[in-house]
């Protein structure tokens, strides 16, 4: 009897484990996506509402969902008071955001060359560099579609089918 | 009951056998292989009391024991050789299984060499070899 | 006389995994991982099998007294 709950815990935790996985492929598209919308809300609101960077991104936070809400806030809360250096708070959020989402290496690594460029410009410098972190985002997220249509079913059945493999071994 | 017990294993066998065939061949092999050893394994054991009784009935007799044991060593390769023979067949090897059974048989015969030249020797001792006798 | 027939379960369950396995790999296109899981099952059968061979080896020859052969 301890043997049979034993397999079926066994079995639901790898089944678990691959559920995640795949999910994981389809959050990351959904991030990225939320992502790129994050970055055109920017652009709107710096070309109409011209407030200063700190408001931008608790307008933006309000606006969009969690984690990449949570990633304005941030950066939002970081700039109370006097910033000396931009950059650093810029990369400190990006790598809460890398623990709280789903995103990787190459997106985030999209977005940190971005902040470098935040504020340096005039206005229409400033937005060819939106429209180029934009194109690189949908890029990435063409990508994330494409693995997520290879690997999602593949994690999913592989979890569940190891679990069962690894139980019958054991037995 | 042991022999309803068999039958049953070999069923259970032969439907994951038929399972198996399809999907992964080298695997049906081996429910095919191992569902033999299971088999002779329980009768291998009913078998040693058979020769524990042959080998009473020879010592009552006092035949030398080592005609006995040259007796059971060529039944043990009989068993051992047809085993081999039936499981290379089923691989679908049927020429190593007949030359599995040829090299059974020559061992058997190689096997049974001292007892045979104690035959020939009982024979000729009948046989007058001294033709001075004849009238 | 009880004859251990779960063994029997075990290794056709694992066939039929490791064959599930191999189509969900080869569908995503992954034919060498795909080979190489039906390879390591294989070898995992294989050797609860030839333990049970042994066995039976053993055992026959201690039955018929054939230690030279």
């Amino acid at each position: 009897m301890m043997k049979f709950i034993g397999a079926l815990l066994f079995i639901t935790t790898s089944s678990w484990i691959g559920f995640d996985l795949s999910k994981q492929l389809s959050r990351r598209t959904i991030q990225i996506r939320q992502l790129i919308q994050s970055i055109q809300l920017l652009e709107t609101e710096m070309s109409y509402s011209q407030l200063t960077l700190q408001h931008t991104f608790q307008i933006i936070s309000k606006k969009t969902d969690p984690p990449i809400s949570l990633f304005y806030k941030k950066l939002a809360e970081d700039m109370e008071g006097i910033v000396t250096d931009f950059i650093t708070v810029w990369d400190e959020a990006i790598t809460y955001l890398q623990q709280s989402s789903d995103l990787k290496q190459r997106e985030l690594e999209v977005l940190k060359q971005f902040g470098r460029n935040l504020g340096q410009h005039t206005f229409t410098e400033q937005q060819k560099h939106i429209v180029l972190t934009i194109h690189h985002l949908q890029h990435e997220l063409k990508e994330a579609n494409e693995r997520r249509q290879q690997y999602e079913k593949m994690t999913k059945s592989l979890g569940v089918l190891i679990g069962i493999l690894i139980v019958l071994l054991l037995i | 009951m042991d022999m309803i017990q068999l039958v049953l294993v070999s069923m259970v066998a032969a439907l994951l056998y038929i399972i198996l065939k399809d999907i992964q061949p080298t695997f049906a092999f081996l429910i095919l292989l191992l569902t033999s050893a299971l088999i002779i394994l329980v009768v291998i054991k009913q078998i040693q009391i058979i020769l524990q009784l042959l080998q009473a009935i020879g010592e009552r007799a006092s035949i030398d024991a080592t005609y006995i044991h040259t007796i059971l060593k060529i039944i043990g390769i009989a068993y051992v050789t047809e085993l081999g023979a039936n499981i290379t067949k089923d691989a679908g090897l049927a020429s190593v299984a007949s030359k599995l059974e040829l090299a059974g048989k020559i061992f058997i015969i190689l096997l049974a060499i001292p007892i045979i030249t104690a035959v020939i020797d009982v024979v000729i001792q009948f046989i007058p070899t001294n033709t001075n006798h004849l009238p | 006389m009880f004859v251990d027939a779960t063994i029997l379960f075990q290794i056709a369950g694992i066939g039929i995994i490791t064959a599930l396995i191999h189509t969900v790999l080869k569908q995503v296109g992954k034919e060498d991982i795909a080979q190489f899981v039906s390879l390591v099952g294989f070898i995992i059968v294989l050797v609860i099998v030839i333990q049970h061979l042994a066995d039976l080896f053993q055992q026959i020859k201690s039955v018929f007294l054939l230690q030279g052969f």
